[in-house]
């Protein structure tokens, strides 16, 4: 059984507490993306599932079975590392084979079973390398054999595509996902890449500082960011924010005096308010928010305009192509039903890591 | 343009000559000792030293055949190679336990060890003699091998300590979610991957062992007496004087298998030392 329960699970190091209570359960099959800024617990998390990290208190089930007390080779998990960590002095066929040997597995079937998932990640020919003589995304693609040879109930990746530059990155991105749809085995990623959760994962749980923002589908996360920082965290580009006054339902005063009309009041009536706006749900329109464009990025499909308004910078992204010039001053029309309002709060600095590593 | 590509550039012959002085300054004594052996006693005291000389082997063939120099080499042999041994074999898992698994105090206790590599050697010699003496252990290979263990296993502990953390930890827990224990590990994966490493912490293990003159010279007498004792007595003969060709002769025959097993295990040795302080 491939569920995995988290229950209420704390981390300490000493006396500083790292992991404050989280709860998940996933279902069997699932494909669960744990992301969150470098420090959130995630890979502790991790971590503690696989059996590498103590649980502090709370409990961790995997099938119906808790395994606070239960070392890491009988879990029966499997896990993708950043580093890969491949055993450097065993050829590939013997990297993937390793776990099967150590589980007694006769020695045909071994076989068999390194071939199959040779095949199937395209590492015939290299079944006699040492990983010294492979590429990054080679390595990357032994470790994953590594993993599904064992046929394990559950999959942990950590950052599994870190290492990797831009262009296999995505590459490797749908061949995990593709390999999760033939073999829809319960899979846990953690990553700090909004785009990699967003892109593979059934549901997407955000962390921040040791604690749960908000777990959902990737696209429930995108349209209904439940917190500022959820908000701010995802979506590329990043969403647009105003801090203001909400005066007369349908106005926002900023600091500066600025006052903006938005097509809609806050359902929750604050008096203060940080109004979101997607890049794309911005019209150009002939009357709207005064804004002037800095920079033009156009990327053929579509079009990134930012532009200031207040001293903010404002990202709108345009469909198609337009003829807006630099120092020109448009005119923005937020779409009604695209704002999204939290309590008035500085927007949480969260870095936008896709270029990072 | 095309001879400034040919000509090396000027660090890099600096960066030769350099080396070349280095290696004549430490090659130079080992060189003048193989010289001397192969003299009489005349060239030997030459002045200005001679280059060239009719060689003989007199010094050889007279301590070869003297009884105490076979089986003190004999003893060399085996109270380095056993304390080499079970230096490693301690020291190894020592390291490993002060490098990976989290104990209460490690670090205190990892620098108290290796404080006491701090002690100078003849303050222990006197207590080790009367240990050994009271234990009934004085001139016994035994002895010796338990003495070098004592400066020996420090010395693999951190040797070995410092290149386990420089191996990545996702080895081992990659292992141990591949369903191996933390025993099995460090068994099947990381003393394979430290296996140069090993070689040449051995290596040197055995030639700090080779070469100990002090608890040598306290602890044996004639059973589990070493090499170093004999070139001792030899330089100290206050009967005879010193037996130059003698002295270089058994010197010669002291550092000769060294030099060999060095060179043997060469490739691996440097690989260790490349590996322990590079590898990220």
């Amino acid at each position: 059984m491939g569920t995995v329960q988290i229950r209420n699970a704390r981390k300490s190091y000493g006396s500083v507490e790292v992991l404050h209570g989280v709860s998940i359960d996933i279902e069997e099959g699932e494909f669960v993306a744990l992301v969150g800024p470098s420090g959130c617990g995630k890979s502790t998390l991790l971590r503690m599932i696989a059996g590498l990290e103590e649980i502090t208190s709370g409990h961790i089930l995997i099938g119906d079975r808790i395994v606070n007390d239960v070392a890491p080779k009988d879990r029966d998990i499997a896990m993708v590392f950043q580093n890969y960590a491949l055993y450097p002095h065993k050829n590939v066929r013997d990297n993937m084979g390793f776990a099967l040997r150590q589980r007694r597995v006769s020695r045909d079937e071994i076989n068999v079973r390194v071939t199959e998932a040779a095949r199937i990640l395209g590492l015939e020919e290299l079944l006699d390398r040492k990983p010294r003589a492979l590429s990054g995304g080679q390595r990357q693609r032994v470790a994953m054999g590594r993993a599904i040879v064992r046929d394990p109930n559950v999959f942990l990746f950590d950052e599994p595509l870190s290492n990797l530059d831009a262009k296999l990155r995505v590459q490797m991105r749908s061949e995990i996902k593709e390999l999760h749809q033939r073999l829809k085995t319960t899979t846990i990623y953690v990553t700090h890449d909004q785009i990699e959760a967003m892109t593979l994962a059934d549901r997407v749980v955000v962390m921040n500082s040791g604690v749960i923002e908000q777990a959902g589908p990737p696209l429930e996360l995108y349209d209904n960011p439940a917190t500022l920082f959820v908000a701010a965290f995802i979506g590329s580009p990043p969403m647009n924010f105003f801090e203001g006054d909400l005066v007369g339902g349908t106005g926002l005063v900023m600091g500066d005096g600025t006052r903006l009309a938005l097509p809609e009041a806050d359902p929750k009536g604050r008096q203060r308010a940080t109004v979101g706006v997607r890049a794309e749900h911005f019209d150009l329109a002939e009357k709207g928010w005064p804004a002037t464009v800095s920079v033009v990025e156009p990327t053929g499909s579509e079009t990134l305009v930012m532009a200031r308004l207040a001293g903010d910078v404002v990202r709108v992204l345009i469909r198609g192509r337009t003829a807006v010039q630099p120092g020109e001053t448009i005119h923005l029309r937020p779409q009604r039903g695209s704002l999204h309002f939290f309590d008035a709060a500085p927007v949480p600095e969260v870095a936008q890591m896709e270029d990072v590593a | 343009m095309s001879q400034a590509r040919k000509r090396r550039p000027i660090g890099q012959t600096l960066r030769i000559v350099g080396g070349v002085m280095v290696s004549i300054i430490f090659l130079f004594p080992v060189y003048w000792m193989v010289l001397t052996s192969f003299k009489q006693q005349v060239d030997i005291f030459t002045s200005p030293p001679t280059f060239w000389f009719e060689p003989t082997i007199a010094a050889y063939a007279e301590y070869m055949t003297r009884a105490d120099i076979l089986p003190r080499l004999i003893n060399t042999v085996v109270v380095a190679t056993l304390s080499a041994l079970f230096s490693i074999i301690v020291g190894t898992m020592a390291g490993y336990a002060l490098a990976r698994i989290q104990i209460r105090g490690a670090a205190t206790f990892g620098a108290l060890i290796l404080l006491s590599r701090g002690v100078p050697p003849i303050a222990l010699a006197v207590p080790m003699f009367l240990v050994a003496r009271n234990l009934g252990l004085t001139d016994q290979h035994i002895t010796l091998i338990l003495a070098y263990s004592t400066f020996l296993v420090p010395y693999v502990m951190w040797l070995m300590r410092s290149f386990f953390l420089s191996l990545p930890r996702e080895l081992e827990e990659s292992a141990m979610i591949d369903g191996c224990s933390r025993y099995g590990a460090f068994f099947k994966i990381i003393l394979p991957i430290s296996l140069p490493g090993l070689l040449s912490t051995l290596i040197f293990s055995m030639i700090l062992a080779w070469e100990e003159l002090l608890f040598a010279l306290v602890l044996t007498n004639r059973n589990a007496s070493t090499i170093p004792v004999a070139i001792a007595g030899i330089a100290g003969d206050t009967v005879n004087g010193a037996n130059w060709a003698a002295l270089t002769a058994v010197g010669t025959i002291t550092v000769v298998p060294v030099v060999i097993f060095a060179l043997l295990v060469q490739k691996w040795l440097i690989k260790g030392l490349a590996d322990g302080a590079t590898k990220g």
